[in-house]
């Protein structure tokens, strides 16, 4: 069963007129206003340079925005003090596209690892490692080591990292990126489940074929400026969709 | 239960990583003995020094005074009055010309002599012990103005020694102090690289820790107590090294230089070996303190 996400209650994220320049002059995002209400599935989608992986970076607090407010779960990012960085991070899950596993860890002690840092027991660790693995389908791949896995099953190992907390957000950075389209669209099966057991799901990607079929939310964003938000959208505009905008 | 569970997180982290990295922690570790033997060796040294300075300190703080013959008993025990009352002397004794001629007469360089001399020409002498060696001046002025000092030699005061070894003190003490602080600095520079290079090794692991919500101090915790343990081994090192070197250096010492009253102490081993291991640890925290501080932000 899906959850239909709330859109009348407190977004999960709220982006209020965002503008980020770096330090080098380039202004990433210009005036950039989103509300992601609990329980979405969206797709940021854009070309290359566009502020994809800008709204990523600020939704994880990597960056902080230059002007406007960002919250997430109620938690105004910009002046969160560094040392309450940590404690909003286990409420986001996140996936990236090179999966950020640690070679010398075996699956099972990545996906531990997470909760290991939360200075959870042994058997929560066993437990909840156990549960996460179950999800992603590697139940049987906890002793092997990140590099006797395929490209898929090292990004499932990353996605049951990112879930074993129990985080309400998932933010994924291309998480298809490096994979072929069958492991892709295996991948995105899984974030779908996610997506139903009631987490939110934001996903940057350039996948093409996988926004197009899904036909989830589809926020385009083009130099640093949100152009589109369709609520059951497609990659590239087309009239089909655009009377469904948001 | 948590902190506990993170205390041995840390602490197996931290000794992975450093056998894990042995090239590098091993350097580390050696750079830090030498710097400790280094260290240690000056110090034991220093005490050795100082025990030798102390021994001449003690004979020059006692100054005599000889006394004239035909000084009346009485001049003489005002004149001890007066010592008594300054605020430097610490004790005053005469001693009497047949006592001195004694002490005289016992010393093997005089036997020559004591068989040619007639009656006892050696004068009566106030010995007075002053506090600190700066003051003996004070009591030598003071002895020369005094009507019932011999006037051909009236103290034994040596000026110059006095102030040459003062001096020679002061210098051991400065050179002392700042031989300790640059060692201190280069083991704190040593610590800080191995800990630059442990947390370049380990990236990865910190850029993951960091996006699954570890704390600044869970993330720095392992390589603080990777720089203890490299404080602290190579502390055991230079420790165990200067504890078999240290006698057979001062007996070779003492066989060379014989006139230098080097002397082997063992209790200032004992009181080194704690000192030691405290200054491996401490320099190890504290250069891993300043270098995660450096290069570990979440």
């Amino acid at each position: 069963m899906v959850i239909a996400p709330d859109f009348d209650s407190r977004p999960i994220i709220s982006f209020q007129s965002v503008w980020k320049r770096y330090a080098n002059g380039t202004e990433a995002l210009k005036d950039v206003s989103l509300a992601v209400p609990e329980g979405d599935f969206i797709f940021l989608v854009g070309p290359s340079g566009a502020g994809k992986s800008t709204m990523v970076r600020l939704l994880i607090r990597e960056e902080k925005p230059t002007r406007g407010r960002i919250l997430v779960d109620g938690i105004n990012l910009g002046p969160l003090p560094r040392r309450k960085l940590p404690h909003f991070r286990r409420k986001v899950g996140l996936v990236f596209q090179d999966f950020k596993l640690l070679p010398r860890l075996t699956v099972y002690e990545n996906v531990a690892f997470a909760l290991r840092v939360l200075g959870e027991s042994k058997d929560a660790i066993e437990r909840l490692v156990g549960d996460a693995l179950e999800t992603v389908g590697l139940a049987n791949k906890g002793a092997k080591y990140p590099r006797e896995l395929s490209g898929g099953e090292q990004q499932r190992v990353a996605i049951a990292r990112a879930l074993v907390p129990g985080p309400r957000l998932i933010v994924a950075d291309e998480p298809t990126g490096n994979l072929d389209p069958a492991t892709a669209w295996e991948i995105m099966q899984l974030f779908l489940r996610i997506n139903a057991s009631g987490s939110t799901v934001v996903m940057a990607t350039h996948n093409r074929e996988i926004v197009d079929l899904l036909r989830r939310r589809v926020v385009a964003i083009e130099d640093g400026r949100i152009v589109r938000d369709d609520r059951s959208g497609t990659y590239h505009e087309d009239l089909a969709t655009s009377a469904l905008r948001a | 239960m948590r902190i506990w569970r993170h205390l041995l997180f840390a602490l197996s982290s931290a000794w992975q990583s450093f056998w894990r990295h042995v090239p590098v922690t091993g350097a580390g570790v050696l750079s830090i003995t030498l710097i400790l033997i280094l260290g240690g060796a000056s110090l034991l040294l220093g005490h050795a020094f100082s025990q030798v300075l102390d021994g001449y300190k003690q004979r020059v703080s006692v100054i005599s005074v000889s006394v004239a013959d035909q000084t009346p008993l009485t001049t003489v025990e005002d004149f001890e009055d007066q010592l008594r009352l300054q605020p430097e002397v610490l004790s005053v004794r005469f001693v009497s010309k047949e006592e001195e001629l004694r002490r005289f007469s016992e010393d093997p360089r005089n036997q020559q002599l004591i068989e040619q001399i007639q009656g006892n020409p050696v004068p009566a002498k106030i010995e007075v012990k002053v506090g600190r060696l700066g003051d003996v001046k004070k009591i030598d002025t003071l002895a020369r103005h005094w009507r019932g000092a011999d006037r051909t030699d009236p103290t034994d005061y040596q000026g110059d020694f006095i102030t040459n070894m003062l001096r020679l003190s002061s210098w051991l003490t400065i050179a002392g102090f700042g031989m300790l602080a640059v060692l201190t600095v280069a083991s704190i520079v040593i610590v800080m690289n191995t800990i630059r290079t442990a947390v370049y090794h380990r990236r990865q692991e910190i850029e993951v820790m960091k996006l699954v919500g570890a704390t600044e101090w869970f993330v720095r915790g392992p390589f603080v107590l990777e720089g203890v343990l490299t404080g602290l081994i190579a502390a055991s090192l230079a420790l165990g090294l200067l504890m078999l070197a240290y006698r057979p250096f001062v007996e070779r010492f003492q066989s060379e230089l014989f006139f230098v009253p080097l002397t082997y102490d063992p209790r200032f081993v004992s009181v080194l070996g704690p000192d030691l291991l405290a200054a491996g640890v401490l320099l190890g925290a504290m250069g891993s303190y300043i270098g995660v501080r450096r290069f570990v932000r979440i």
